[in-house]
């Protein structure tokens, strides 16, 4: 081992050096952070479902809990370490005293304690526990406008009466309660024997809650209740896996961060090799000296191996420290974001891992250019250029033995086997994908004729044999394509869950508006209000094949087995679009019987429904043959109507029909708004979801700054690693700038042909970046996050602006210098 | 089968113009005509959750002709409508041609707090619709659930006796009775019947519908 050889090595390219140990720094920073944030969060995750649905443990029936079940309940709750809290929710018409006035309400009726997690905030700011005493209510603030009643009034529910002693401010548990008729009002438990409104014929959700201090035993103890439930009857489920609709956004935040840490490693990976390689590539003539001067290849392996394990040893170092600290700063920069019972900070386990990662990162992407070193032969001395090629012997089994680790990597990552196998699987196509892409349009370059010099001579540059062009667009398009695919992930996650509670999304429905109701209602609300027609109906057949509906209700979720509401109109709504067929309807005429359907994308998937398909309806008695004309999907979320089956107006027009109707109405304008629209129309319900939103709204605009965080932080290490190996291929450009100086080109001419090398260098790598970018992220977010994608292009192009903008003046820049200086010295120093 | 016999028997055309029905008679038996009987409801009649062929019209229907009445039920239940869904849409109902009608609704006006006062409005309206078209009709009763409190209950619980008085038509007095809170005859969610319950409603039913049929055929 040559000490000073190593030295002298390393002080020669310390540019290199610098962005190489740059990369290892952010690969691990990011590793670290991320890995050990995710779990915060995750945490963070557990706690807010906890928070939605009350406790640990919920069991939940339509009866009295069945005896084993019961018995079970009472045994863990003799228990110490759980905690158990008991709830009776049901409607009921709540009156005032004087007999004036009553309103449909939803009463809660909870035992001390409740909630066990999650909050219920009061006006008055008390504690709720404190407050709620028998004989006292608590009650929603609509309520209270729409009887017109005061705090301290009194209420009747059933034939007792309540003092009203609080107003609910927020309720953290409302997401769950989605569609709820009526007004909140919380009692004690202890008031539901005065009450008298529960027993043999009340309609009631019974739920027991329980709070289990050893995390670790709550799966257990759901399997043991789940033994003891009557099937079908009761249900007995963990906070983390009942089944809410905000658990679907949890699940896809936490994938996306896994997804950014492994895109971020694979980024810090390519700014490695890129460095690596152009450290090799300015160093190939002093390798062909050292060779011909007696060096074996394996002299010059030993010490660049080691050259690189020292730099990678300061990278770790640099980057396990930075991550940490950055780590630490989280709990400041998510003040508020994250519970506060949580204790933020990287263990030795995370030091660890992230060492143990980076380990593998480097060995991966280092691998290759390093393996070069010993193929370097003697003869490149005295040739101008030359690429040593892929090492030849047992070359592709340590590529492949590298895929494989990369591979065990990211499903370590990802924490899903299948998923982290498809990934992968998806960047390696992606590559080669780029590469051909690549190859296909530097093709063409060759045969153009092209007037003008400088272009030609740009363009001719970028294909003379020798030059790194191919590898250096193939590196900085998947470089790109993974910054690209980042933000297009995170901006459709955005779309999806963020952007879809927009603050002029509908927070009143109204139900079972009747057709001769239509125009009072819309002269009543005096707005513009879309009303949508409501057909029910029931799928008969699929191509003459009957459902069946005992198979179909026993899926999870949505089925084909129960009523639709059809619907018609002529249009498309505003967030709707056509995936499939050229118009809603189709332009064919159908046979005599049939009528054109349009089919929404999700319920489409449930039976496995193509355009052409004859759907058999059931209209109330009446058969309706349909046959699906186009396939529809939608990119907004829950507050929306939506409908899966849309008919054209003259086939459903004399169907009976009701009509539904979303409102916004402003929040102090609710109370009467409701209170007119069922005074004027006693048949229509309303549903105030303006609390809901508001809840939801909160909880996803929190966990969306976290996304936008660790997007961005992902972004921005990108961008460093991608100016990094521009910076990196700089030399090679400056040798073409020296030999057209030699040639007695003006710096006017270099600095134009520069222009225009780079810009087709930007373009290229920009072009093939965009369009994997954009089919990678359709499939992540199609088929592994399952939402809408839209795709984004003048971001996109935006993208590739800065990208060209990037490149040119990174690459103008690092050949100014030369442009100012004379050629000779340059020359001197590299021959 | 019942399903198959439903859909042979009446095959009902829809053409491209709009909701345009012409019974078919070639499936009928020459001599014979099979008489209608429309099952008009709420989710109770449509057979929430369950094959339509598990619900109380497609039994009913098995069980008149087995006993030899040519009788065709039709399943006209409209899941989670109200009194006034169910008025609104007597049209759509007559134009099915029916003998008989057996109405079911109102359930879901007190589920949701309507006053009953329009529930019954509602079915006045609909029964007096009924009897001008010369339609027998087997009123169905229903209870609202305790909890709505003593006051609305009983409010509720008025309403379907005194229209049976009032237009003297054949009457159920509880839709749901020996069903309505007996968990193992009920789905999970504690209001629809399961299969068994549908095969309980229809032998209490069952007796009304043949009273209704002695009526009809006078």
């Amino acid at each position: 081992m040559n000490v000073r050889f190593l030295f002298r090595e390393l002080q020669h390219s310390k540019s290199q050096a610098v962005v190489f140990v740059l990369c290892v720094i952010l690969s691990l920073v990011s590793i670290v952070a991320i890995n050990s944030f995710r779990r915060d969060v995750r945490q963070s995750i557990v706690s807010d479902a906890r928070g939605l649905h009350g406790g640990d443990i919920i069991a939940h029936s339509h009866y009295d809990f069945s005896q084993p079940l019961q018995q079970e309940l009472d045994a863990l709750a003799g228990q110490a370490g759980i905690e158990r809290v008991r709830t009776w929710e049901f409607y009921s018409v709540a009156r005032r005293e004087d007999g004036r006035d009553s309103l449909f309400s939803n009463i809660k009726a909870v035992e001390q304690g409740y909630p066990l997690y999650g909050v219920v905030e009061l006006a008055s700011g008390r504690d709720f526990s404190a407050v709620l005493q028998p004989g006292k209510a608590i009650v929603a603030a609509s309520l209270l406008q729409r009887l017109d009643l005061a705090v301290g009034e009194r209420l009747l529910l059933g034939e007792s009466s309540f003092q009203i002693v609080d107003v609910v401010s927020r309720e953290s548990l409302r997401p769950v309660d989605f569609f709820n008729f009526g007004p909140r009002i919380f009692v004690s438990a202890g008031d539901l024997a005065r009450m008298d409104l529960v027993k043999k014929g009340s309609r009631v959700n019974f739920e027991t809650l329980l709070k289990v201090a050893a995390a670790g035993r709550i799966d257990s103890i759901v399997a043991s209740l789940q033994d003891k439930t009557v099937f079908g009857q009761e249900r007995v489920a963990a906070a983390t896996t009942a089944n809410s609709r905000v658990k679907r956004f949890f699940d896809n935040l936490l994938f996306f961060l896994s997804l950014v840490s492994v895109f971020t490693m694979l980024l810090a990976g390519i700014g490695m090799q890129s460095s690596l390689a152009a450290l090799l590539r300015q160093k190939e003539k002093s390798f062909a000296i050292l060779r011909s001067l007696g060096a074996t290849g394996s002299f010059l392996l030993r010490h660049y191996l080691l050259l690189v394990f020292i730099l990678s040893a300061i990278g770790c170092g640099l980057g396990i420290f930075s991550g940490l600290l950055l780590e630490k700063s989280f709990t400041r920069l998510f003040a508020g974001l994250l519970p506060d019972k949580i204790v933020l900070g990287g263990t030795l386990f995370d030091v660890l891992e992230g060492i143990g990662l980076g380990i593998v990162v480097i060995g991966f992407f280092t691998f290759l250019p390093l393996s070069r070193i010993k193929n370097v032969k003697p003869a490149a001395v005295f040739r101008k250029e030359g690429d040593p090629g892929l090492p030849a012997r047992g070359g592709s089994v340590l590529i492949g033995c590298g895929v494989i680790l990369l591979a065990g990597l990211v499903v370590r990552q990802l924490e899903d086997v299948r998923i982290g196998l498809y990934f992968i699987g998806g960047v390696l196509a992606l590559i080669a994908v780029i590469s051909v892409l690549v190859g296909a349009m530097l093709a063409p370059l060759s045969r153009i004729v092209i007037a003008a010099l400088p272009l030609r001579q740009a363009a001719r540059s970028l294909l003379r044999p020798g030059n790194a062009t191919r590898t250096i667009v193939v590196t900085l398009a998947s470089a790109l394509s993974v910054l690209m695919t980042i933000y297009l992930v995170e901006d459709n996650l955005h779309g999806t869950y963020i952007a879809s509670y927009p603050a002029d999304a509908p927070n009143l429905f109204c139900l079972d508006i009747q057709k001769d109701q239509q125009q009072g209602f819309l002269e009543l609300v005096g707005e513009e209000v879309e009303l949508f027609p409501i057909i029910r109906a029931r799928l008969s057949s699929i191509n003459g094949k009957m459902i069946n509906r005992r198979e179909e209700a026993r899926k999870r979720g949505d089925s084909l087995a129960r009523e639709f509401n059809l619907t018609y109109r002529e249009q498309l709504l505003e967030d709707e679009l056509l995936v499939k067929g050229g118009s809603l309807f189709g332009k064919e005429p159908l046979q005599k019987g049939m009528v054109p359907v349009s089919v929404l994308d999700s319920v489409a998937e449930m039976g496995d429904m193509r355009i052409g398909d004859v759907l058999l309806f059931n209209i109330q008695g009446v058969p309706l043959q349909a046959e699906v004309s186009s396939i529809r999907s939608r990119n907004k979320s829950m507050l929306y109507p939506f409908f899966y089956f849309v008919f054209p107006e003259k086939n459903l027009q004399a169907a009976p029909q009701t009509f539904f109707g979303a409102l916004k109405v402003e929040k102090e304008k609710m109370s009467q708004m409701e209170n007119t629209i069922v005074n004027s129309f006693p048949n229509i319900s309303t549903i105030n979801v303006s609390e809901t939103a508001v809840e939801l709204g909160k909880i996803m605009q929190k966990l969306s700054t976290i996304i936008n965080f660790f997007a961005s932080f992902s972004i921005l290490a990108g961008a460093l690693i991608l100016i990094s190996s521009v910076y990196a291929t700089r030399m090679a450009r400056m040798k073409e700038a020296v030999y057209y100086k030699v040639l007695g080109a003006d710096s006017r001419f270099v600095l134009q042909v520069f222009f225009l090398e780079n810009l087709l260098l930007a373009l290229l790598s920009g072009g093939c970046a965009i369009l994997v970018a954009q089919a990678g992220s359709w499939g992540l977010c199609r088929f592994l996050l399952d939402i809408a994608y839209d795709a984004n292009w003048l971001p996109t192009l935006l993208m590739l602006g800065l990208t060209v903008c990037l490149v040119v003046s990174l690459g103008l820049l690092s050949s100014l210098s030369i442009l100012r200086q004379k050629p000779v010295r340059f020359l001197r120093e590299q021959l | 089968m019942a399903k198959a016999f439903f859909v042979v028997m009446f095959i009902i055309c829809m053409s491209v113009s709009g909701c345009n029905r012409e019974p078919d008679v070639a499936a009928q038996e020459p001599g014979e005509p099979m008489k209608t009987i429309v099952a008009v409801g709420d989710s109770l009649t449509a057979g929430y959750g369950l094959d339509e062929s598990e619900g109380y019209p497609a039994l009913l229907e098995e069980k008149l002709q087995a006993a030899g009445h040519k009788y065709r039920v039709i399943n006209g239940g409209v899941s989670g409508e109200t009194s006034s869904g169910t008025l609104s849409r007597m049209e759509w109902i007559l134009t099915l041609e029916p003998d008989i009608v057996i109405l079911e609704t109102g359930a879901n006006d007190g589920l949701r707090g309507v006053d009953p006062r329009l529930a019954e409005k509602n079915l006045r309206q609909m029964l007096q619709i009924l009897r001008e078209k010369d339609v027998v009709v087997v009123l169905a009763g229903m209870k609202m659930v305790w909890n709505m409190g003593p006051e609305y209950v009983a409010a509720f619980n008025r309403i379907y006796p005194e229209l049976a008085d009032d237009f003297d038509v054949v009457f159920l007095p509880f839709f749901l009775e020996g069903v309505a809170t007996q968990s193992q005859l009920n789905l999970g969610d504690g209001i629809h019947p399961n299969s068994q319950g549908y095969k309980k409603i229809t032998e209490n039913i069952y007796p009304y519908v043949l009273e209704a049929i002695e009526r009809r055929e006078g």
